[in-house]
This record gives C-alpha cells, sequence and structure tokens, in this order.
C-alpha cells in the first residue's frame, strides 16, 4: 500500500514518459490494488461502438468507388515533398523576400531608373579654368544634394 | 479470399479487388473512427479519405507488418488531422461569434428511426490518443507495441497513453456511478 503511494507520487511528480512507463512496468501491472484503479477491459469495452454495431458499409463503399474513380492502386503516389501548405508558405516568402530585395535596390532610383548621382544635361555646371592673380588656382566645387546651389572655392595654388 | 490474396489482387488491379478490401475492413475502420472522432458524420469522411491514401499507397505497403495495423495508422492520422480542421473552424466559429444556427445544412438531416450507435460521452474527456489507444486495447486486443505502431510512437509512450486512459476512466465511471447511486 505504501509502494502503490510512493508510486502515485512519483508518477505525478515526474512527468517524464519513459520514467513513468517503468513504474507501469515495474509495479502497476503487477500489483492487484493499482489495476484495481484502473478501468478494466469490459469496462472500456462497453464504452466504445464495435463494428457490428454499425450494421452494412455498403452504401459508404459505393460512395467511395464512386468517389475514387479509377483509381489504381498500384500506382506510386505523386507524392511531393511537402505538403501543399508548404508550398504555398514557401512561394508566399520567396514573393515577400523578392518584394523587400526589390524595394531595397531600387528606393534610391529617380524617376526612369536613374540613380541618385544623376544630374540632368541642362542642369551640369562647368568651369574651364579659375586663376586667382594671375596663376591657375586650385578650385573645389561642391553642390549640396537636391539643391540648385552651387558652392566654388578656389585658392592660390602654393609655390 | 485471405487478407494477402486480396491486397495481391487490388495491386494487380483485378476487378472487384478494392470492393473487396473496402467490405472487409471498411467496419473496422469506421468503427475506429467513430471512436476516436465521437460522431459518424466524420467518421464517414475519414473511412473515404483512409481508404483513398490505402490504394495510393498500397505499393508502398511492407508485407511483413500487419495490415490490419497499418490500416488502423493510416485512420488514426486522417482522424487526427479531422479533429485539427475541426478544431480550427470551431475556434474561428467561437471567435466571430457566429450563431449556432449557421447556414442551412447543405442535405437535410433524415429522420432516422434508431439513433447511430455513437461511443460513451465520457472518452470526450481523454485526449485522441488516449481514446486511442483505449478503443485499441479494449476492442481489438492490442499490446503496447502494437498501439505504438499505430499511434507512430515508442512502446513507452503508448502504455503511458493506456494507463492514463484507464486511470481517468476509472475515476469518470465511480463518479458516475456514485452520482447515480445518490440520485
Amino acid at each position: 500500500m505504501a509502494s502503490c503511494r510512493i508510486v502515485d507520487l512519483l508518477y505525478a511528480a515526474v512527468p517524464l514518459r519513459p520514467f513513468r512507463d517503468l513504474l507501469i512496468r515495474t509495479h502497476v501491472e503487477k500489483c492487484a490494488r493499482c489495476q484495481a484503479r484502473l478501468a478494466s477491459r469490459s469496462e472500456a469495452e462497453a464504452l466504445f461502438v464495435k463494428p457490428a454495431d454499425l450494421g452494412t458499409t455498403e452504401e459508404l463503399g459505393r460512395k467511395f468507388a464512386l468517389r475514387a474513380g479509377k483509381e489504381r492502386p498500384g500506382a506510386a503516389a505523386k507524392s511531393a515533398p511537402f505538403p501543399r501548405r508548404w508550398e504555398w508558405a514557401a512561394g508566399a516568402a520567396a514573393l515577400l523576400l523578392t518584394a523587400a530585395a526589390s524595394f531595397w535596390l531600387l528606393r534610391g532610383l529617380g524617376p526612369e531608373g536613374r540613380g541618385p548621382g544623376f544630374v540632368e544635361p541642362a542642369d551640369r555646371f562647368e568651369i574651364n579654368h579659375i586663376s586667382v592673380g594671375g596663376a591657375p588656382a586650385q578650385a573645389y566645387v561642391y553642390r549640396p544634394q537636391d539643391s540648385d546651389m552651387i558652392i566654388v572655392w578656389a585658392e592660390k595654388s602654393p609655390g | 479470399m485471405d487478407e494477402k490474396d486480396i491486397i495481391a489482387a487490388c495491386l494487380k488491379d483485378e476487378p472487384g479487388a478494392s470492393q473487396r478490401l473496402v467490405e472487409a475492413y471498411g467496419p473496422l475502420v469506421l468503427a475506429v473512427a467513430v471512436n476516436i472522432l465521437g460522431n459518424r458524420e466524420d467518421a464517414e469522411d475519414v473511412f473515404q479519405e483512409t481508404f483513398l491514401r490505402v490504394f495510393r499507397n498500397l505499393a508502398r505497403y511492407d508485407p511483413g507488418r500487419s495490415f490490419k495495423t497499418w490500416l488502423l495508422a493510416i485512420t488514426y492520422r486522417r482522424a487526427l488531422d479531422m479533429i485539427r480542421r475541426k478544431g480550427r473552424f470551431s475556434r474561428f466559429v467561437v471567435r466571430a461569434g457566429a450563431a449556432a444556427q449557421a447556414a442551412p445544412a447543405a442535405r437535410p438531416e433524415p429522420v432516422a428511426a434508431d439513433p447511430p450507435p455513437l461511443p460513451s460521452h465520457l472518452l470526450s474527456r481523454l485526449s485522441p490518443k488516449e481514446r486511442t489507444a483505449l478503443c485499441l486495447w479494449a476492442n481489438e486486443g492490442y499490446a503496447a507495441a502494437d498501439i505504438a505502431e499505430v499511434l507512430r510512437c515508442s512502446a513507452a509512450t503508448a502504455r503511458v497513453h493506456l494507463f492514463n486512459a484507464r486511470r481517468k476512466i476509472k475515476l469518470l465511471l465511480e463518479k458516475a456511478h456514485g452520482v447515480l447511486q445518490n440520485s
């Protein structure tokens, strides 16, 4: 009786199936007290429907034959590597990735697919020659992005 | 004609062979499906799906294994799929706040003189695995190793499911008996 209680406690405390299986095989299956606390085969049988209770399945068999059509039992199944819902999920994921990659790659392009560094010919700024004190100067041209302003810095060349 | 002959005939696509197979094992498949699912309508769907799958995969059946166990394993998987599908649908219906009277039934329910036999409502307190394990043990006399083949788990796991099922049912029967006695 004490061992039954210990087994009960251990069974409840340790939710590991191999351990529980060990308790069942080593104690429960051999203990009359423990067996009395389980439903017997006849008690369990009374709860279930038996094949004989359901009558004939002829009607179901006819429906199945109609549905199966010319189902060939010997043919190998067209087994897809993944179930259909995984195919849909993979396809949707691929589309999302493609959309995200396209958005990231193309986000910098302006109209007509041109990059941010492209300048229209009409907006091009040219300086052919800058001189300071009669000598060619070092010139720096700076144009802030998205602005019509151009800053030119010129300084006398050293030497 | 025994089981091996019927299967061989089905593989050779002999006329009437598939019908003989369905006649031989149909009642068993239907009974197990009803016991797992608790209602005949879903069980009939599982019946159809099981035999479709059986015929599609019959070439892969290993003659070294029990055909009945292989068949019941397919039945169990189809029944689990049905439970999952219905479970998702039931949750959706509850969330949407749908009323109990949804769309009208596609076909009118026939008025049956005798209602179809159904398993005990006590079985709804068991998980599908426990219900299956108990059904196979009680109705088919399966041991843990055979139950494990159907449930596709280890014999240890099958033994635990069976133990849990038997213990729960015993408690429920004692409670029900106690209620009857008191009333």
